[in-house]
């Protein structure tokens, strides 16, 4: 171990010291080159860094893929391949108050819907069956009565002759009797 | 045990709400008697079994081994390997408090229908006016006794004209269950 470090510490002292010619070496170019003749430096001032020029960053242009011209990969990705990052896996649970809320919220307005749809439903059936049976209730009526008109004028027809036919037609009827075959055993 | 999923949450509701009307998210946020919330319940899936509890108690109960909890709170029906919910007869209490249509059994049709029959129209003393055909409905003695629930067959105003033997109630769940199906009413 210690040797090494000893001669860690050679070679970084033979480093420094190596560096410093080289370093004179260049300020003698520069001096040679300070014979040509050039415009005296000017002063830039740097801007300081709280400035405001400097604190606002410049935004790089982002470029569309349609700008870029790149040649079209398949894109196409299998349905089931793909999932959504950063969701959860397998079930979400519902634990919460509001949660329970909203899915009850739901199935009983979907319930209320469809009770009330099979009780209008059922109205109306029933409101055409009503309306069925007056129908047949009527035409009944109307049947009776017609066949009672009838038969009121089969009875005005006979009370009209019955005065003066009553007779004759009991005479006809004790009449039509003997004229019926009759058999009898001797 | 767990809590249920969205869509098991939504098929156990659905089934709910078959017997129940709005007051059904009273299950959920309960008020007490003076107006202020009540204790918070939950559902939770044990095996297939659903159940109700208050949370408090839900939690005490992490402490016991799954396969070893047999029952906590109140069991509301179990899920099919379908995904389908039956509703059990241990939910009585909890749908009866709710229900939206109620039937009442006369004395003569009490005992037919603890014993697994439906209800024959003669046995029906009085129902609840414009009920719907196959609609869920919890039914009573005289005496205002939950005795079970069952699903319609026909609307009430059909049922009236209907003869006296015919069956106006299908049966879903009774009383008698508690001693008939004594063996698997908790086994998941």
């Amino acid at each position: 171990m210690a040797p090494t470090k000893g001669s860690a510490k050679g070679a970084s002292s033979g480093g420094g010291s190596s560096s410093k010619p080289l370093s004179s070496g260049s300020r003698v170019s520069k001096s040679s080159k300070n014979n040509v003749k050039r415009p005296p430096p000017k002063e830039v001032k740097n801007k300081a860094r709280t400035e405001r020029e400097n604190l606002s960053k410049k935004k790089k242009r982002v470029y569309s893929e349609a700008e870029l011209n790149l040649p079209e990969l398949n894109t196409i990705t299998p349905v089931g391949v793909v999932k959504p990052k950063g969701k959860k896996k397998g079930k979400t649970f519902v634990d919460d108050k509001e949660g329970m809320m909203t899915i009850l919220a739901m199935v009983n307005a979907e319930k209320e819907g469809q009770i009330e749809s099979k009780m209008m439903k059922a109205r109306q059936l029933e409101e055409i069956r009503e309306a069925r049976k007056k129908e047949m209730e009527a035409r009944q009526a109307e049947k009776k009565s017609k066949l009672e008109a009838a038969k009121d004028s089969i009875r005005n027809k006979k009370k009209g002759k019955g005065v003066d036919k009553s007779e004759p037609a009991t005479n006809g009827s004790a009449k039509s009797k003997p004229k019926r075959k009759s058999v009898a055993f001797a | 045990m767990r809590p249920l999923s969205e869509t098991e949450m939504k098929t156990m509701f659905e089934k709910l709400a078959n017997y129940t009307g709005a007051s059904l998210n009273q299950l959920i946020a309960p008020t007490s008697e003076d107006g202020t919330e009540g204790e918070r319940m939950v559902f939770r899936l044990q095996g297939s079994r659903v159940y109700y509890a208050p949370l408090a108690l839900v939690n005490y109960a992490t402490s016991i081994p799954r396969d070893q909890l047999l029952c906590i709170g109140t069991q509301i029906g179990k899920f099919s390997k379908t995904g389908r919910f039956f509703l059990n007869i241990t939910s009585l209490s909890v749908i009866e408090k709710h229900a939206r249509f109620k039937a009442w059994l006369k004395p003569n049709g009490v005992q037919p229908f603890l014993y697994g029959g439906s209800v024959v129209r003669a046995h029906i003393g009085r129902w609840s006016e414009d009920c719907p055909g196959s609609q869920g409905i919890v039914i009573y003695d005289m005496n205002d006794t939950p005795l079970g629930f069952g699903v319609t067959t026909r609307s009430t105003a059909e049922a009236r004209k209907l003869e006296p033997t015919a069956m106006v109630i299908a049966r879903q769940a009774d009383c008698g269950e508690w001693l008939r199906e004594e063996d698997t009413l908790f086994t998941t």
